[in-house]
């Protein structure tokens, strides 16, 4: 498992690490049952706090991709087909909202944002 | 609960010392604070090298009546003060800790000794600023203490030292059911090691805080003067006047940075708290 950890950037610690590790699972690099560091020993490795890498991990089994099992460490939860597309989705919709709202921001209508939208899609 | 002080006082002619701390299992928990708050008062009540006079202390969830030989041997510690006299050898206090703990780990040390060119033969008076730091910690680690009171165990070194002390430290916390309760000055060193953190002025707690929020949620906003009048205070700790308008401390970054995007905001690190808290007011 590789991840990079910006200290200046505005992003969150914890949520760098989420969005690296849930990348990583969706793109298949991190199989099902694959074995996560220890939170102390990823915290030692990436020199951040241990309740950080805590955070992460919690967040990361409350959205169903990883599983903790109390003394064994964290694994890497069965694949979840609809849960990885759930989150694709999701990841596409905030980018046209993006969209929409740029548009919007200039003054393009609706009926114009729209066309746009099909023209792009036909290409 | 590996340590938890409740209203600890102490009193010198000068100086009052009234703090509640608890380190968890688990946690390496920081204490900051300038030159004379009282965080080497504090780490000596903590050893019983003081006397307290009001409040109770509780390792390893025994008061300090029931705290047997055998518990002493289960904290590890760096002081100011050297523990072993100067004119000793590594070779010489081998033999002491050999003595002394039944738990200490000769082998172990020694092949931390190897790893820094720490020599056996020579006296401690002649080890250099680095060399005096890396035995007093190598030291304190190598009895197996389930809680290590570092005070200072940084101070005076290079960063490449300072790094490969901080390193030790983390690999320490590897194992269950320890805890590390620890003073710096350098705020840098604290935020990549500690777990939570205890700002210290004048013998009291100031303020408390899990580092993960210091540095995930806290920011410092700039404004003009104009910007000053009309942004929302709600959220908003500590201000401090500037040539130019305001500089202003908040725990809630998130919400000043979806509703205001045209602010200048960046990110707090314990250095600007500090300040803040010392020098700025509050809002």
């Amino acid at each position: 498992m590789n991840l990079i950890i910006s200290n200046s950037s505005m992003e969150p610690i914890y949520e760098q690490i989420i969005r690296q590790i849930k990348s990583m699972i969706i793109d298949g690099k991190l199989k099902e049952g694959t074995v996560l560091p220890s939170v102390r020993i990823l915290s030692k490795d990436l020199k951040i706090s241990a309740l950080t890498v805590k955070k992460a991990y919690d967040c990361l089994e409350q959205d169903g991709f990883i599983i903790t099992v109390h003394g064994k460490g964290s694994f890497v939860a069965q694949n979840n087909k609809n849960l990885l597309q759930e989150e694709q989705k999701r990841k596409v919709e905030s980018m046209l909202e993006l969209a929409i709202q740029a548009g919007r921001h200039c003054g393009m209508k609706e009926k114009e944002i729209r066309e746009l939208f099909e023209l792009i899609l036909e290409e | 609960m590996l340590l938890e002080l409740k209203e600890v006082q102490k009193h010198y002619k000068d100086f009052s010392l009234n703090c509640s701390i608890q380190v968890k299992e688990g946690y390496v928990t920081g204490l900051i604070g300038a030159n004379g708050a009282g965080k080497s008062t504090t780490f000596k009540a903590i050893l019983g090298l003081i006397q307290i006079e009001g409040g109770t202390i509780e390792r390893f969830g025994k008061s300090q009546n029931d705290f047997t030989v055998q518990e002493k041997t289960k904290i590890g510690t760096v002081l100011s003060e050297h523990t072993f006299s100067s004119m000793m050898t590594i070779k010489d206090v081998i033999a002491v800790m050999e003595a002394m703990y039944q738990k200490f780990n000769k082998k172990q040390f020694l092949k931390k000794c190897e790893v820094y060119h720490l020599p056996l033969d020579k006296k401690i008076k002649d080890f250099s600023t680095g060399m005096k730091a890396k035995f007093k910690l190598l030291i304190a680690m190598s009895y197996e203490a389930k809680l290590l009171i570092l005070d200072e165990p940084t101070v005076g070194l290079d960063s490449v030292t300072r790094n490969e002390l901080l390193d030790e430290i983390r690999e320490y916390m590897c194992q269950e059911g320890r805890a590390i309760l620890i003073s710096s000055h350098i705020s840098s060193d604290l935020e990549g090691l500690c777990d939570d953190l205890y700002f210290m002025q004048e013998g009291k707690i100031l303020f408390y805080e899990e580092t993960d929020r210091i540095l995930s949620n806290y920011a410092i906003l700039k404004v003009s003067e104009e910007q000053y009048q009309k942004i929302d205070k709600t959220y908003l700790w500590y201000q401090k006047k500037t040539t130019y308008g305001y500089e202003l401390l908040t725990k809630e970054r998130q919400y000043y940075q979806e509703n205001y995007p045209n602010i200048t905001i960046e990110k707090g690190n314990i250095d600007d708290i500090v300040s803040f808290i010392r020098k700025g007011e509050t809002i």
